[in-house]
């Protein structure tokens, strides 16, 4: 059934649009539950959080973190896209809208792609 | 000039393709090509089809992977290789004949008709609205109930008592007929988890309809009002 959410065969770009968000609502929800698995280890002492931060903040996890933040990004403009629609607002320029949130996104995504970058090789 | 037609045939227990070539003259629809098979070629093979002139929506198949009516496509515009399934998100009965009962029974179930208190068939009375009021809702009434929609619609994908966007769309076009007076009973029909808040806006809907009717936009109207009156409900 379930599958059913990324048929994207034969349909139109707001069809991906959704394939994508679902996916990466998906991804985030797992990401949410690690995430406060982690959070939860600092309860385990400061070493242990210290441990996995060394773990995961780390070149090898970059491209994890780069492909998160992709994921997080585009859920997040594409959500505000929906959001503005089902206010009733601007179904005639739906088109426009999507490709500028799909700009949006890339553009933010690269910045903070970049920054991360920055941070973790220390360039 | 000879143009492959490769069907999506179901007997009722299993399902297999089988090709077809015939000939093709320019202008001739796929519906035409259709009933070309059934004549000469393959008796057996089953479609709906009526009015041949894209106003009855009996014809809805999937040609080439998209959905579209059959009487209104031409053979030649989609090229000399044509795959044609039953629509998705309903059940095939028999090769390209879907069950549209329930998909008849959510229209049905939105009171697509004028609810007045003043009905009197006996002696009835003319009711007066302006261009501008006919306008509001026009674009809504062309709809043929072809289904088209309700296939590509994940939301009715996963979920098969979703109303789906035609059956909205129907609720839509009656509450804004001036005429009318059954906002309340539709809202309070259309509201519900498997109505309008089942919509996620994949808008796929707006973007198949041969009708070009924009249902997408009518749940999301209906979805704004049944918000306001769930809000306005909290104060009552
Ligand atoms: S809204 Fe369009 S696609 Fe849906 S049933 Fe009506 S005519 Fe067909
Ligand atoms: S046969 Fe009536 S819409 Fe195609």
């Amino acid at each position: 059934m379930w599958q059913r959410w990324f048929t994207v065969k034969g349909r139109s770009l707001f069809s991906i649009a959704f394939s994508l968000h679902r996916l990466t609502g998906i991804v985030l929800t797992i990401y949410l539950c690690m995430h406060l698995a982690y959070l939860t280890s600092i309860r385990m002492g400061k070493e242990v959080f210290e441990s996995f931060i060394a773990t995961t903040v780390t070149p090898q996890f970059l491209i994890f973190d780069i492909l998160l933040i992709l994921a997080g990004v585009y859920h997040g403009v594409n959500g505000l896209r929906l959001i503005i629609h089902e206010f009733g607002l601007a179904y005639e320029s739906r088109k426009s809208i999507l490709y500028i949130s799909v700009a949006i996104a890339l553009i933010v995504w690269l910045i903070a792609s970049y920054r991360m970058y920055v941070f973790v090789m220390g360039v | 000039m000879d143009v492959e037609f490769k069907i999506k045939r179901f007997d009722g227990e299993k399902s297999y393709w089988q090709t077809f070539n015939i000939p093709v003259k320019k202008g001739m629809t796929v519906l035409e090509g259709l009933y070309y098979i059934k004549e000469n070629l393959d008796g057996s093979l089953a479609f709906r089809a009526s009015c041949r002139m894209a106003i009855c929506g009996s014809c809805a198949v999937k040609i080439n992977g998209k959905p579209r009516l059959a009487c209104e496509t031409q053979i030649l515009e989609i090229g000399n290789k044509l795959e044609i399934e039953p629509l998705d998100n309903f059940r095939v009965i028999k090769d390209l004949v879907t069950d549209f009962e329930g998909f008849f029974a959510k229209h049905e179930s939105v009171k697509p008709y004028l609810i007045r208190k003043d009905d009197n068939y006996e002696e009835p009375v003319e009711l007066i609205q302006s261009p501008k009021e006919l306008y509001a809702y026009y674009d809504f009434t062309l709809c043929v109930k072809c289904g088209i929609c309700y296939s590509v619609c994940p939301a009715a994908a996963t979920r098969d008592d979703y109303l789906g966007p035609a059956a909205i769309t129907a609720a839509y076009r009656f509450n804004a007929d001036s005429r009318d007076e059954g906002e309340k009973t539709r809202l309070a029909l259309v509201c519900g988890d498997n109505g309008v808040w089942r919509c996620h806006f994949a808008a796929e809907c707006s973007e198949v309809c041969p009708k070009q009717i924009d249902p997408a936009k009518a749940v999301q109207k209906m979805r704004f009002k049944a918000a306001i009156e769930a809000i306005k409900s909290i104060f009552r």
